[in-house]
């Protein structure tokens, strides 16, 4: 495909899209100069003047997606949409193509991942579309026993399903890459054998009818390079969780419908949740190197806003499938695993920077960068534009104080610094209100208009107080970036397990110091104009409280309880999250999986038909180095290999099939105690019980 | 001659036999026990040959070979080594329940032919084939941005950065402390 033609629709809403953007931002900074006339100026007011643009147009951004979005839905859908052309009238005659599902797996809780698959595969079962779709369980995981666990998961649901031969199991030797570098191990081993590929992250659940849509669709636009669907976040217990999943039912849709409607085909894709068309993705998609000289940076790390621009240059359209329902993920569980991800996050979308001036890419594309980069560099301006408004405060009230003049010297113009400030607020908080309009029409899914009014103030008010706290972070993370400090691909923490206060009190109690001397200070010498940054103070000052509060499952159950952030998915719940909240799985002890590839013999021959043991003849003579090492296994027990050494061991077909002869018939004067007792208990293992005898 | 340390070296092989037998979750407990008693005294037999060898070693050893050797005649299988008659063996195991479902066939010998067929006709795929497929990272001009970059801040070290800023500010808090004090 050539580079993509200029659809004038597109073109037009695009113009109304930035137009109305701009046209926000530049009233209200006409009215911020406006607050200036006849006043002196002084050098913080430069930076509140240069600064206020950004900020304010992140606000009209928002406002302005919100209000698209609205109207899409007043007007009951974009007729232009790829899910709403005529293929749409013979839908079910559109024949199917080769899919694969592939769930890239990074030390994950296996047995939700695995319940996730084996419901997808029932609901893909009932389309009666099944022979279609294959799984890809593609695992990065460096822990040992998460990868043991895997294997067993793998075979469970192999047996369960009779699927052998549709669904596999592969783990990479060298996880490099992340998450884009396993999706693209897996498009270099079995590409060719697919016409799409629908990606998920190990928390996501689709239901097959819509898998079985989507890939109609792309048989039906052969021009759409991804079709990106809307994962709504579900079965959330803890407070933190509910009031995401809460806030992404209610506003998220919106917000998606807005930018579908702004971007039309130059639309997002978020790496999970969408299907993507396999030969041009092979073809045009490979991750190109960073311009940096430190070669160990040169990866992309947010690789999904990446790949869509990299689609859109190669000529496909990339299109949110916003109204599709049965797409599923879950949200972080509290705020310290939120800030987690978000500081990978920050990393990934700083580094889009170097594609916002990049040749070639898409006018959609470069909006999609600049607001992805904007949404992390908006923290810094932020707190710099608060500092600076809070010293220019100063200087106005010292100078009003020397000249001994009369007070409204100091702002020109009251009445427009409390339009300015009305201004900002009804920006701010419309397309939440807007949101809950929308949400008002269906409001029995949320339980009733009472519990959803009720709900929606309660998580205006928890978002207000958090705001300020990830604007501290969200700077720290920009400047952590900036430095070249590197940001690790992180397990995402799936399970309301809940952090103790003194885990808040290590993580958020200097922010809490920071917010009363800041309140101390602003009192002293502002007056009462600091009066105006109370909640931002109030969020520092209560960010302990808060990250504890809301990680609470005990708290979040009781909102569930109370009727509180209810969401469609819990008033009618889908078939395909059933079973999955299961919230234990963290709390259970873990056993040592990895142990169990040594001692029981099904594990093991599950292990060894995955990493293949050597044919007759081909066999290696251990060098004597690996032979010392094993020796030093028996006989000073498991815990004397380190984590890295573990997964060598396990790599090695040959060690561990030795291993399991010489563990289970050397003398016990030749073995560590501790084997002996896990001899004793590999009979009921957890591993048998929950995965490889289960029926 | 039955000694007490002898005694508690056979009890000891009993154990480890015992464990060994249960990690094939066997549906009969009873079966477990006969079969592990069978094999102890297939052991004794081959310890008396060599009374200095463990106990414990020669019967899980024996075990084991045992084991791949059943293996290796219900599944037919003479062009593999016994690591993998014994791990594809065990798959087969696992796949066709045997041992839970029918634990009276496990090590029986001869087995019967029904059990032969099963354990014949079980097997796993662990992946397809593979088509491999080029997937190289794509050129890109990165515009006018990389000429600036490369000119300016990728010269500099974040560290020389970091230090001069701080001097600077240093500098000038203190010329600001100077100033607002004595004039």
């Amino acid at each position: 495909m050539s580079a993509p033609a200029s659809n004038p629709y597109a073109t037009a809403r695009r113009t109304i899209f930035v137009g109305l953007a701009v046209f926000l931002t530049a009233g209200a900074f006409v009215v911020l100069l406006k607050t200036y006339r006849g006043v002196p100026i002084f050098g913080w007011d430069y930076v509140v003047i240069v600064l206020f643009p950004l900020l304010f147009g992140q606000i009209a951004i928002g406002f302005t997606l919100a209000l698209l979005g609205f109207f899409d839905w007043l007007r009951g859908g974009d007729p232009l949409h790829v899910m709403r052309r005529p293929w749409r009238e013979k839908e079910n005659e559109q024949p199917l193509a080769a899919t694969a599902i592939v769930v890239p797996v990074y030390n994950e809780d296996v047995a939700r991942v695995s319940a996730g698959i084996a419901n997808m595969w029932r609901s893909l079962e009932q389309t009666g579309q099944i022979e279609h779709f294959d799984f890809y369980l593609c695992s990065d995981s460096n822990n040992a026993d998460r990868w043991v666990e895997e294997e067993c998961a793998w075979l469970s649901l192999c047996r369960r399903f009779n699927a052998f031969g549709k669904i596999f199991y592969r783990k990479r030797r060298h996880a490099i890459n992340g998450k884009s570098g396993n999706v693209a191990d897996f498009c270099r081993r079995w590409g060719k054998r697919y016409r799409y590929m629908i990606v998920l992250d190990a928390d996501s659940v689709m239901s097959g009818a819509t898998m079985v849509r989507m890939v109609r669709a792309m048989e039906a636009n052969p021009e759409v390079g991804i079709l990106q669907t809307q994962p709504y976040m579900v079965l959330g217990r803890s407070l933190f969780r509910r009031v995401l999943q809460f806030s992404s039912h209610a506003y998220g849709a919106l917000f998606s419908q807005g930018c579908s409607m702004a971007q039309m085909s130059s639309g997002s894709y978020w790496g999970h949740n969408a299907i993507i068309r396999v030969a041009p993705f092979i073809e045009h998609c490979g991750l190109p190197f960073l311009p940096v000289p430190d070669k160990s940076r040169r990866h992309v790390l947010s690789h999904d806003t990446v790949e869509a621009a990299l689609m859109r240059r190669a000529g496909y359209e990339v299109w949110i499938a916003y109204e599709e329902p049965g797409s599923y993920e879950e949200g972080p569980p509290n705020l310290s695993d939120m800030l987690t991800r978000d500081r990978r996050w920050c990393a990934g979308n700083l580094q889009h920077f170097w594609f916002l001036f990049a040749r070639g890419i898409d006018l959609g594309s470069r909006l999609q960068i600049w607001i992805g980069l904007m949404a992390y560099l908006c923290s810094p301006i932020w707190l710099v534009f608060l500092i600076a408004s809070a010293f220019s405060a100063h200087a106005r009230m010292q100078f009003l104080t020397l000249s001994a003049g009369p007070e409204d010297l100091g702002v020109a113009s009251p009445a427009g610094a409390i339009l300015l400030f009305w201004i900002t607020v009804v920006l701010l908080f419309m397309p939440r209100v807007l949101g809950i309009v929308r949400a008002f029409t269906e409001r029995k899914l949320y339980g009733g208009a009472g519990r959803l009014l009720a709900s929606a103030l309660l998580e205006n008010l928890i978002s207000v107080l958090l705001a300020p706290v990830l604007m501290i972070f969200h700077t720290l993370f920009v400047v952590l970036t900036l430095l070249g400090l590197q940001i690790r691909w992180n397990a995402q923490n799936r399970a309301d397990t809940g952090l103790t206060f003194v885990h808040c009190l290590v993580l958020y109690g200097w922010i809490s110091c920071m917010g009363l001397l800041a309140q101390v200070v602003a009192m002293t010498y502002l007056g009462n104009f600091s009066l105006w940054m109370t909640p931002i103070f109030a969020g520092w000052i209560l960010a302990p409280v808060l990250a504890w509060l809301t990680s609470s499952r005990a708290v979040g159950v009781a909102c569930q309880s109370a009727g509180l952030f209810l969401t469609p998915e819990e008033v009618q719940p889908p078939p395909e999250l059933a079973g999955l909240d299961t919230g234990e799985s963290e709390d259970k002890p873990h056993s040592p999986a990895w142990i169990q590839a040594l001692l029981s013999p099904y594990v093991q021959a599950v292990h060894l038909a995955l990493v293949r043991l050597p044919s007759a003849g081909d066999e290696d003579e251990p060098d004597p180095a690996q032979v010392r090492q094993r020796e030093e296994l028996l006989r000073q027990g498991p815990d004397a290999f380190t984590g890295r050494e573990r997964l060598r061991l396990l790599w090695d077909a040959e060690a561990v099939a030795w291993l399991h002869q010489e563990l289970w018939s050397r003398s016990e004067h030749d073995l560590h105690p501790s084997w002996l007792v896990a001899q004793r208990e590999a009979g009921t293992s957890p591993l048998l019980t929950d995965y490889l005898l289960r029926d | 001659m039955n000694t007490p340390a002898n005694l508690a070296a056979w009890n000891q092989a009993h154990d480890r036999l015992h464990w060994y037998l249960e990690t094939f979750a066997l549906g009969d407990e009873i079966q477990v026990s006969r079969i592990a008693l069978l094999l102890l005294d297939q052991a004794r037999d081959l310890h008396s040959a060599d009374p200095r060898e463990d106990p414990t070693e020669v019967t899980l050893r024996h075990a084991q070979e045992e084991l791949t050797r059943w293996l290796a005649r219900q599944l037919g299988e003479t062009d593999q080594t016994a690591p993998q008659i014994l791990a594809g063996g065990t798959i087969a195991l696992l796949l066709s329940k045997l041992a839970q479902e029918r634990p009276d066939t496990f090590l029986a010998d001869p087995a019967a032919i029904e059990v032969r067929d099963l354990l014949r006709r079980t097997f796993v795929v662990t992946g397809p084939d593979l088509t491999v497929s080029s997937m190289t990272p794509r050129h890109i001009d990165y515009g006018p941005m990389l000429g600036l970059a490369r000119q300016t801040w990728h010269r500099w070290s974040v560290k020389t950065f970091a230090t001069a800023l701080l001097f600077w500010l240093g500098v000038y808090g203190i010329c600001y402390w100077c100033l607002s004090e004595y004039l």
